[in-house]
């Protein structure tokens, strides 16, 4: 089954499998085209992956081999008239400042969490594990072997926490229960209301994922880690509000969601957001929480971004949960295969561990005509999509991302409710955000959390997040009087975001995609994938929803099963015991589907044309409502419930400020 | 009123063993010689009755991306049970078997049934994997072991029986409190308390 060749001919050639080139492989592959979708890696997803803990040491090990570039004469390969354009065919990771420590014990040996004598004495010591060059790991480090001998002389820590003997992880656990880490190399949220979002439920690629929502918005002030009130009720049980503050915070909010805003801000909006917010009478608890965890920004962002970015915040607020963000399980990575999958459902074929060496050009219409691949194929192409980083580039990035990724034995701010995913807002020169997640994500084991800090770089990203890692956390850096969870085990690299590429010389049939932004969501990715697909197929309908499962037919089959009635359960009747049950649901016409309801008592919406609403799965344990207006309607119709939501937003905060 | 319980079934197995034959055979009781793959399928759905409760399969084809070693992790998610499929009159595709259940042990869950289908048993003139073998290999491995054929429907609803016996029985729903979710439509109705 190994050595089958590629068909020589397609519509749409893609090379790599990033967010971006994922939706238009998707776009692409559901209205018609013939898409080729490689990817070099053994993976997908590209610098949007997520790993297993032993596929993100490979990885980790791969960034410091310099692949490089094979040369390769596909001359032979042209016909009159063709130029060719070779590409790189090493990888240029373009990762950065890589640095590993690890702090499990070495030993499958029992030790009180708490070392904090231990942990001074090492301090000294560590000094130089932390000058780990890039690109070196240490994953059996100094640290832990050191910690190891002082456990000996550990005295127990008086400030001990509620757990008390705690076994620490050791590194051979991590390895053995590696693969359910799911560890992504970019850290983003999705806004409740964003356009991945939307872009999912209308192309309906949301069935291939499940999501959590972001239970906590915490942020960090004065050394403690506080739970940020955002929705009505967070605000009126918060205990970092006094009554004076939450009426105000209230009626800031409402006021935010006014269609007459502008007009209130007007002289402000070029002035910083904290002038604004001074001006307001807001008080300092309140200007924090605004300024760092709901506009997300900083004191002298200009007024009307900041209340852009507040209003976007709020808008999202209360559709899914009671903070404006989702997480998919098994972590960021899913997304991208998502797209690809619904690429392959519609004719897409898939090759990982192959490349694109060389495109041909025409030389009258300077058009690409065709790419040679890592075997030496020939293969015709009408578009070529690649991911960024394919032409050898002399220009270093001018923006990057610094990143850490820890592993730890804790939340930062635990509660009963221990399956939390949060995101943590770090008010800094370049602030931080830090998103912890929880093992029900999907994305570590028991007994851990899985942390992500991203920032912009300022320097590498051990000089940019190490000091909020001390800070939040029981290293053998950290120094505070605070119980904080441990961390096990942390990677810091510097990432370079998606830049404008310099593609003025590329073929017009060629579209370059850019690698993830340092935003927190995903507009950017999606608005480039939409503008790609414009761009190859104008006027085409961007990921129209795919058909219901219960809508698909074999080629001119009809099933012999009777209509099922709206409002019947015709699944339940289709199944007598012993009889051949009727394949009901495979009739086109209505598929009233109770089966996924807990309470089985609404109908979902059916999906009896392509055009219409999403029937996949309802959203577990919670009601799904149909509205009769729903049916019918064309998926654009999605932005009415929209607008009616935000619209009860201010109301719902009104009635807040009279309780 | 009985439970629903779906549960996701992965097929795997190489191309042209009759993967999409098994699927439209369970779920629509018909054969094509000439199946289209797949295209516009991205799982297919039937309710069949259990014990006390109803299974309602969510069946994922590969889609195709198993033609090129290109399957995503993603494929493998939360499924309950997965059918490896293999050809009885292709001994190449029995011996590739077992390449899909490692794939298997290394990316899907693992509390994962597994069961192996032997295809095309309605061929039995040409066959060149022989059943003892292949049910030794499926015994070592603890998982079901059924011959099939999607043309003539036999064993079909078998293999789904089996795997249905094999799933283990539903735990208490409310254990998870904060469940994951997928999105819809039209969005659930916030869960607002009031005051």
């Amino acid at each position: 089954m190994a050595s089958e060749q590629l068909p020589s001919e397609f519509d749409v050639v893609i090379l790599g499998t990033g967010l971006v080139e994922s939706v238009v492989a998707a776009a692409c592959s559901r209205v018609g085209q013939r898409v080729l979708h490689l990817d070099r890696r053994s993976y997908y997803a590209g610098k949007w992956a997520s790993f297993t803990f032993n596929g993100l040491l490979s990885w980790i090990e791969e960034q410091s081999k310099i692949t490089a570039s094979e040369e390769h004469d596909w001359s032979s390969q042209l016909e009159d008239g063709e130029d060719l354009i070779g590409l790189t065919t090493g990888d240029v990771s373009q990762v950065t400042n890589l640095q590993v420590f690890n702090y499990t014990s070495e030993e499958e040996e029992q030790v009180p969490s708490l070392e904090e004598e231990a942990k001074e004495d090492e301090e000294e010591d560590e000094g130089g594990a932390d000058q780990t060059p890039a690109g070196e790991t240490q994953e059996e480090g100094a640290p832990s072997s050191e910690s190891e001998v002082k456990e000996e002389i550990n005295t127990p820590a008086q400030k001990s926490q509620p757990e008390k003997s705690k076994k620490r992880l050791t590194y051979a656990e991590l390895l053995k229960e590696g693969r359910r880490f799911n560890i992504d190399l970019v850290s983003k949220l999705l806004y409740s209301r964003g356009a991945l979002i939307d872009l999912l439920i209308k192309s309906n690629v949301s069935r291939y994922a499940e999501f959590k929502n972001v239970i906590r918005i915490l942020t960090c002030r004065h050394g403690n880690i506080e739970q940020v009130p955002c929705s009505r009720s967070d605000v009126f049980s918060s205990k970092l509000l006094s009554v004076v503050e939450k009426r105000m915070l209230m009626r800031f909010l409402t006021s935010c969601l006014d269609r007459d805003t502008p007009l209130l801000y007007q002289d402000f909006a070029e002035r910083p957001y904290l002038e604004f917010l001074q001006y307001q009478k807001l008080s300092e608890n309140l200007q924090h929480f605004l300024i760092h965890s709901i506009a997300m920004t900083t004191p002298d962002t200009p007024t009307a971004a900041a209340l852009a970015a507040t209003q976007h915040f709020l808008k999202c607020l209360g559709r899914y949960g009671n903070t404006p963000f989702l997480f998919p399980l098994y972590g960021l990575g899913e997304i991208p295969q998502c797209f690809c999958r619904m690429c392959a459902v519609f004719g897409g074929i898939y090759c990982l561990r192959h490349s694109v060496h060389a495109l041909v050009v025409d030389k009258c219409s300077s058009r690409c005509k065709a790419v040679i691949d890592s075997t030496g194929q020939r293969i015709s192409c009408s578009h070529l999509v690649l991911e960024e980083g394919c032409f050898t580039q002399t220009a270093p990035p001018t923006r990057c991302v610094s990143r850490a990724v820890l592993i730890t034995d804790g939340s930062v701010l635990p509660t009963e409710a221990e399956q939390q995913v949060s995101i943590v807002t770090i008010p800094s020169e370049s602030p931080v955000r830090m998103v912890e997640l929880c093992p029900s994500s999907m994305t570590c084991i028991p007994g851990t959390h899985l942390v992500h800090l991203t920032c912009q770089s300022v320097g590498s990203a051990f000089e940019d997040l190490s000091p909020v890692v001390n800070r939040m956390f029981r290293t053998p850096d950290s120094d505070h009087p605070e119980p904080r969870p441990e961390v096990l085990w942390c990677l810091y690299f510097n990432m370079p975001e998606g830049l404008e590429s310099e593609g003025g010389e590329l073929p017009p049939n060629v579209s370059v995609c850019l690698g993830p932004d340092g935003s927190l969501g995903h507009d950017g990715a999606i608005a480039q994938a939409e503008l790609i697909f414009q761009k190859i197929l104008p006027g085409e309908e961007f990921c129209p929803p795919g058909p219901a499962p219960e809508d698909i037919l074999y080629q001119g089959e009809e099933p012999d099963a009777s209509p099922a009635q709206p409002g019947e359960e015709p699944e339940a009747s289709s199944s007598q015991p012993g009889e051949e049950p009727e394949a009901s649901s495979s009739q086109p016409g209505e598929e009233p589907d109770t089966g996924t309801s807990n309470q089985g008592e609404e109908p979902e919406a059916s999906s009896s044309h392509q055009g219409e609403a999403e029937a996949s799965p309802t959203c577990k344990g919670e009601e799904s409502e149909t509205s009769p207006s729903q049916q019918g309607e064309e998926p654009d119709a999605s932005s009415s419930p929209c607008t009616e939501d935000s619209d009860t937003c201010p109301n719902q905060l009104e009635d807040g400020t009279q309780g | 009123n009985m439970a629903i319980r779906e549960l996701k079934v992965c097929l795997l197995g190489d191309t042209g063993v009759g993967k999409s034959s098994i699927v439209c055979r369970f779920v629509q009781d018909h054969f094509d010689h000439n199946i289209s793959p797949t295209i516009g399928a991205s799982f297919l759905t039937k309710t069949v009755p259990f014990g006390q409760e109803l299974h309602k399969y969510l069946i994922w084809d590969t889609a195709g991306q198993e033609r090129f070693h290109s399957l995503a992790p993603m494929y493998y998610r939360g499924s309950a049970a997965a059918v490896v499929v293999y050809d009885i009159t292709k001994l190449d595709s029995f011996q590739t078997l077992k390449k899909w259940v490692k794939e298997l042990k290394e990316h899907g869950p693992e509390d994962i049934v597994v069961a192996i289908a032997g295809n095309k048993n309605d061929l039995g003139d040409i066959r060149e994997v022989p059943m003892k073998e292949a049910k030794e290999f499926a015994e070592s491995i603890a998982a079901i072991f059924i011959e099939t054929s999607a043309r003539n429907a036999v064993n079909v609803e078998e293999l789904f029986q089996k795997i249905s016996k094999q799933i283990p029985p539903l735990q208490n729903p409310d254990v998870e409190s904060n469940e994951s979710f997928k999105l819809t439509q039209q969005p659930p109705p916030s869960t607002r308390r009031c005051c």
